[in-house]
């Protein structure tokens, strides 16, 4: 693929790198694929922002990196290497043990993903115990440091709270914690402030932010809210229907995004600070069947833009993802002969007019 | 908590002391005549009047529920009529509070009646439940766990054929054919730890409580399938994954910590039905506990008896329903209000 | 229904007539077992087990009413004044022999005074003499109807010479509130160890009645507790005992030490321990029986074997008898609703062949030709009963109808206690009724049915009934089964459940009671019976028969005193299990 092609020619081996990941499920219907040849990289240290709609495979491939999948009926193919070891490889027992210690994971709603029965503190010390050979004491100490560490007030006493005695606020930060217990070199956080106050949002994704340059872990962050990756990532992935439709470092797809799926996504996010003449404009259309996803690029049912190719290419042909005009860093999936000036001239005036008049 | 308990058990007392009212209200009403039945051949009007006397039935129906009532709070003495007992005082049969009454058809206090039987109950309801709830919890888990497969369709198709078979039939069958028939199990004989030694009063339990234990056992692999399917849908268990714990160790601490709370609710309430006597199972085994008692109490319309056992067998799920909101309290942290 | 049965088989009669087939027991075709002889092979010791399904009511002599109880009782426990002994002939046991007596007893003044003298030497089990004052201190308990129950003290009350009250009950009310006592201690007096009734009419066959049913049995006073004492079994006889009664499970009765020289031969005493089982239900008492291993080689039972095991009993023969039982089952007519012709057409449809065979067939029963059973003194065929074709004859009913100008169909109930035989036999009648211009509709009740036929305003037509002799005499049965005088009351119609009231049956009645001498008594009775087919006031049905089967070790005899159940008193085990 020519993805692989312009990514082989960087001379280190990534901290992680997945190729050409599939992951389908049979199902009585036929087969959803739920991702389809989802190919990158991420450096130690770094943060991935993965977005895209519901359905668009992103929790479904970070599942796949943590082999949540076993179990399931899943198919996986592909290859995710973690550090040098293809973890698709790995009998279960050893994704297990590198499952806490190395990848890492937290999740949307921090309320259902604890379990309602036992501490904070018996969890995330569980945490810490299944890959340390230590004393229920030791790991009780530690979960009180982590606790401390993600900014619990009174972590002494609060490690034996249950999870319902916590707000949204501090269960997030305790699931932070237990994630980052085991210092791993991997922590993929699903949505990770979706379920949260506003207010409370930031503050998590500060302490993610900080807790980083800490630890120095690399972050998927996977996310449907821009605003979010705009913070947090260095590189932004779009997931479309299983598949990746942009990748490239997150300034160059927010400033020149180069698939009407992008401009799509930015279309949507409410700017408080924007004025009163931007106009939110939602995508038409529902997100597609994976079981029957259209023929040529998924997105041309709901494309506003097809017109513009010529011929018919946009419903027969699946456009590679390619660089576009913006250099090979920015890849993008998209039969547009030049989508920068229809970006300049038609998108963004619409929503953010103040941006085209200071230029 | 504490004054949960206490509403709780005052609602109980007042529950308790209308059903014991409308158990005799109930009896009066059924238009055969208790006294026609203990008193025998040739039974003249006269005879049968002083019969129903004998037997403690001739005052009116609330006024013999009032006698009970201070029974329960400060014990009686039997016969009923006071002058009979100063006059022949050998005659008198002291039943302390709590008296649940004399039955003149056993010769005996209802408390002494029920002291006898409990145990035999007692036994049977523990031994069944433990049976049922190591089984039933145990092939729930391995049908949930191969879900689909033919070990779980078994299991499944298995527990339903037995839960749709009538106690009496599979204790008929155990009775009759295993230990009649074929020899293969001595017949059960009830036989205390105090007269026969452990081991007996095991064995002798083991064809009744499991018996008892089928039916419980096919609907709890069914039950437990089913809150281990739910519980093992949960996020939470998706976090327990994805901290590396070994399967044994997500199933037992984090999926059926999840869902027991059901699973305790039923059985302590199945358990508080069973206390009040496995009728069918006691009848057919010839078990002389509470079911038993029960069903002689009917047959020879013996209020006393009746009474004392409903009242027990009311108080006991009563009890089973307050002890469960407990068990809420110690399984689910949630519930524990301050 | 259950209790409704015990009721109905409150029979102590010792049996006149128990035709030889079912007493010699052996020379029916079915019944070629080693129950003839009195000696088999039985010797003294072992543990029998005697198997019970439903709880036994009482230990209480004076407060036994049901036959086998009561044979029980004199054959292991406790000795009477006078006894039935071990023969299997009828007529010779329906002769009381002596017992705690010197001798059968004498009357005087044609039956109104009878006099007993008490043996020397018979102790208690605790070691102290049997008196003449304790057989008077029994006697007496049956005047306190208010905590004895359930007994025969309904004939104490009527025959001893004691004043009624306004309310017609005696003005003795019993030994615990002594209320009355002078005029007690002057009917039943005490003269050195002799005892002297005396009563308000003739009682000719009184030793009969007392061999029968226990109403004069000695008893304790030391021992009375009334009610508490009903499990207590305080014996004179050969066995006692061991521990406590429990009324749900049973009890074991062991050799009681104090029991001495026994002249009446009827107790044998062959088991060291008798151990009584309560509660299994009989079909697993008998499938263990059937299967006959383990400690079932060593066990009888007095419930019946039930009609659905009979196939198995080809395979058992030697281990089973069939006698004939002491009870009629009889069909009542309300004689206040049926004209004589509707009666007289409905008996003569009765298809109790029909019946017989929904019920059991020839093991189960035999057709009944009076509702007096043959066992009973004076017994004879009624040629009324005898003359109907036992398969019912519709056609001839069908014109007796026709002939007093009945309409036709004519509509009525047959209310019977519901089971599931009892259903197939009331529709075995019901066919031949509705063949002979009836619409019959069946109406079984449940145990509502006995106290229902009992009510002076049921407006029912045709039901089933059951009745057996208290002692071998007619007078207990014609008389407590059609005597409007005697049963009838404002609240309830006693036995007479058809409402029947015979002037001239009444009048024979009385003249049996008034009559000093048995023959006499006993022709008077029969020509009432006669009146009884007359006025078609009953239809006589069957006469259910016995199906006992022991254990291969058992020993077992049924007798007249035993009224047809294993009797106690001759049972032996051939070898120990």
């Amino acid at each position: 693929m020519d993805s692989m092609a312009s990514r082989a020619t960087e001379p280190a081996p990534s901290f992680l790198s997945v190729r050409d990941l599939q992951v389908h499920f049979p199902t009585s219907d036929g087969l959803v694929k739920a991702v389809n040849g989802l190919t990158f990289d991420l450096e130690a240290g770094k943060t991935l922002g993965i977005v895209g709609e519901s359905g668009s495979g992103k929790s479904v491939s970070s599942l796949a990196i943590m082999g949540l999948h076993h179990g399931t009926n899943a198919q996986i193919s592909g290859e995710i290497v973690l550090e040098g070891t293809d973890l698709l490889g790995l009998t279960p027992d050893e994704m297990r043990q590198r499952r806490g210690r190395d990848v890492a994971m937290i999740f949307q709603d921090p309320l259902s993903a604890m379990h309602p029965y036992y501490t904070v503190g018996n969890q995330i010390a569980e945490a810490y115990q299944v890959h340390h050979d230590v004393s229920r004491g030791a790991a009780k100490k530690r979960a009180i440091e982590m606790l401390d560490r993600v900014g619990i007030p009174n972590a002494q006493q609060r490690v034996d709270d249950y999870p319902h005695q916590f707000s949204g606020g501090m269960r997030q930060r305790a699931m932070i914690a237990m994630g980052l217990i085991n210092d791993p070199g991997l922590l993929i956080a699903d949505e990770p402030t979706t379920a949260l106050d506003v207010t409370v949002q930031a503050q998590i994704l500060d302490l993610l932010q900080d807790l980083q340059r800490e630890f120095n872990s690399a972050i998927i962050i996977i996310t449907h809210d821009l605003g979010v990756v705009a913070e947090m990532a260095d590189d932004v992935l779009v997931m479309y229907a299983g598949r990746a439709v942009e990748h490239g470092p997150t300034n160059e797809i927010l400033v020149h995004p180069e698939m009407p799926y992008t401009w799509g996504l930015l279309s949507s996010v409410p700017d408080v600070t924007a004025d009163t003449d931007a106009r939110l404009i939602p995508i038409p259309g529902n997100p597609p069947s994976l079981l029957n996803p259209p023929s040529g690029c998924s997105f041309h049912p709901r494309c506003p833009h097809k017109d513009k190719v010529p011929g018919d290419l946009c419903r027969t042909t699946l456009p590679d993802l390619v660089p576009g005009q913006r250099g090979p860093g920015h890849t993008k999936r998209c039969h547009l002969a030049d989508p920068e000036s229809i970006y300049q001239s038609e998108i963004l005036p619409e929503i953010a007019p103040d941006l085209v008049e200071e230029r | 908590m504490f004054a949960f308990i206490v509403r709780r058990v005052i609602a109980g007392v007042i529950m308790l002391i209308v059903m014991s009212l409308v158990t005799f209200l109930l009896f009066f009403a059924s238009p055969v005549d208790p006294a026609q039945f203990a008193c025998g051949k040739n039974c003249s009007p006269a005879i049968k009047e002083q019969t129903r006397k004998a037997l403690g039935y001739q005052k009116p129906a609330v006024e013999q529920w009032k006698d009970f009532m201070v029974g329960i709070f400060k014990g009686r003495d039997y016969p009923d009529d006071p002058a009979l007992r100063k006059a022949a005082p050998q005659l008198v049969a002291h039943c302390p509070a709590p008296c649940f009454g004399y039955s003149v058809l056993n010769s005996k206090t209802v408390n002494e009646e029920i002291k006898r039987a409990f145990p035999i109950t007692l036994s049977l309801a523990v031994f069944a439940l433990i049976l049922w709830l190591l089984g039933g919890v145990a092939l729930g888990c391995i049908a949930a766990l191969t879900k689909g497969s033919f070990i779980d369709r078994g299991l499944v198709g298995i527990s339903l054929v037995l839960y749709a078979f009538p106690t009496f039939f599979i204790g008929l069958i155990l009775l009759k054919f295993v230990s009649i028939k074929w020899g293969l199990w001595d017949k059960p004989e009830y036989t205390s730890i105090a007269d026969g030694g452990v081991f007996s009063w095991l064995s002798n339990l083991f064809l009744p409580a499991v018996t008892l234990a089928v039916v419980f056992m096919a609907a709890y692999v069914r039950m437990t399938r089913a809150f281990v399917l739910e519980a093992m849908s949960e996020d939470y268990i998706r976090t327990a994954n994805a901290k590396g714990l070994s399967k044994g160790r997500v199933l037992v601490k984090h999926t059926l910590r999840g869902a027991l709370t059901p699973i305790v609710t039923m059985a302590g309430l199945d358990f508080a039905g069973l206390l009040a006597g496995a009728i069918i199972t006691e009848y057919v085994f010839n078990f002389n506990g509470l079911g038993k008692l029960v069903v002689d109490a009917n047959r020879t319309y013996d209020l006393p008896t009746i009474i004392g056992t409903v009242v027990l067998a009311a108080t006991f799920v009563i009890v089973a329903n307050i002890v469960v909101d407990l068990l809420y309290a110690v399984i689910d942290p949630r519930v524990r209000v301050a | 229904m259950a209790s409704f049965k015990k009721r109905i088989i409150a029979v102590t009669a010792g049996s006149l007539l128990l035709s030889g087939a079912l007493a010699a027991c052996g020379s029916s075709d079915d019944n070629k077992g080693d129950g003839g002889g009195k000696s088999s092979g039985a010797s003294k010791g072992g543990t029998l087990f005697f198997k019970v399904e439903d709880p036994i009511d009482h230990w209480d002599p004076q407060r036994t009413y049901v036959g086998t109880d009561i044979s029980k009782q004199s054959r292991l426990v406790y000795r009477e004044l006078v006894t039935f002994g071990d023969s299997d002939d009828p007529v010779e046991s329906a002769k009381p022999i002596a017992d705690l007596a010197t001798d059968t007893g004498t009357s005087e003044e044609g039956g109104k005074v009878w006099k007993f003298t008490v043996r020397d030497g018979v102790k208690w089990q605790d070691g102290k003499p049997v008196t003449c004052e304790d057989v008077k201190y029994g006697a007496s308990r049956n005047f306190a109807t208010d905590v004895i129950t359930g007994g025969p003290s309904f004939y104490v009350l009527s025959y001893l010479d004691i004043p009624a009250d306004a309310d017609g009950t005696p003005k003795y009310k019993g030994p615990y509130t002594k209320v009355g006592q002078d005029l007690y201690d002057k009917a039943v007096t005490c003269e050195g160890n002799t005892i002297t009734y005396r009563f308000n009419k003739p009682w000719p066959d009184f030793p009969l009645a007392i061999a029968a049913l226990h109403m004069m049995s000695p008893y304790r006073a030391d021992k009375d507790q009334g009610d508490k004492s009903n499990y207590q079994i305080f014996s004179n006889g050969p066995y006692m005992l061991e521990g406590t009664w429990d009324k749900a499970s049973g009890g074991t009765l062991v050799r009681n030490p104090e029991y001495g020289n026994d002249e009446t031969d009827s107790r044998k005493a062959l088991p060291d321990k008798i151990t009584f089982q309560i509660g299994d239900k009989q079909e697993t008492t008998y499938d263990a029986l059937f299967a006959d291993s383990g400690t079932a080689k060593c066990t009888v039972s007095d419930n019946r074997i039930p009609p659905s095991m009979f196939s198995q009993i080809p395979g058992a023969q030697d281990r089973y008898q069939n006698p004939e039982s002491p009870y009629v089952d009889y069909l009542w007519f309300n004689t206040k609703k049926l004209d004589l012709p509707v009666r007289q057409a409905l008996a003569t449809a009765t298809n109790r062949e029909g019946w017989i065979n929904a019920g059991g067939g020839d093991r189960a029963y035999i057709p009944a030709y009076s509702v007096v059973n043959p066992t009973v003194a004076g017994y004879k065929e009624n040629p009324v009963y005898k003359d109907i074709p036992l398969a019912g004859d519709p056609e001839a009913a069908k014109k007796i109808l026709s002939d007093a100008g009945v309409k036709m169909p004519y509509k009525l109930d047959l209310r019977y206690p519901q089971s599931d035989t009892a259903d197939k036999q009331a529709a075995a009648l019901k066919a031949t009724w509705d063949k002979a211009g009836f619409a019959v509709s069946l109406s079984p009740e449940g145990d509502v049915y006995y106290s229902n036929i009992q009510k002076p305003d049921h407006n029912y037509d045709v039901g089933w009934a059951g009745w057996g002799a208290d002692w071998p005499s007619p007078m207990t049965v014609l008389p407590p089964l059609f005597d409007s005088r005697a049963n009838i009351t404002s609240g309830s119609l006693g036995q007479d459940y058809g409402k029947y009231v015979g002037k001239d049956f009444n009048a024979k009645i009385s003249e049996a009671q008034n009559s000093t001498d048995l023959d006499a008594q006993i022709s008077a009775l029969q020509a009432a019976d006669d009146i009884l087919a007359k006025d078609m006031v009953y239809m006589p049905l069957e006469i259910s028969k016995f199906n006992w089967l022991a254990g291969s070790n058992v020993d077992f005899h049924v007798t007249p005193a035993s009224n047809s159940f294993p009797d106690l008193g001759l049972i032996g085990l051939k070898g120990s299990c």
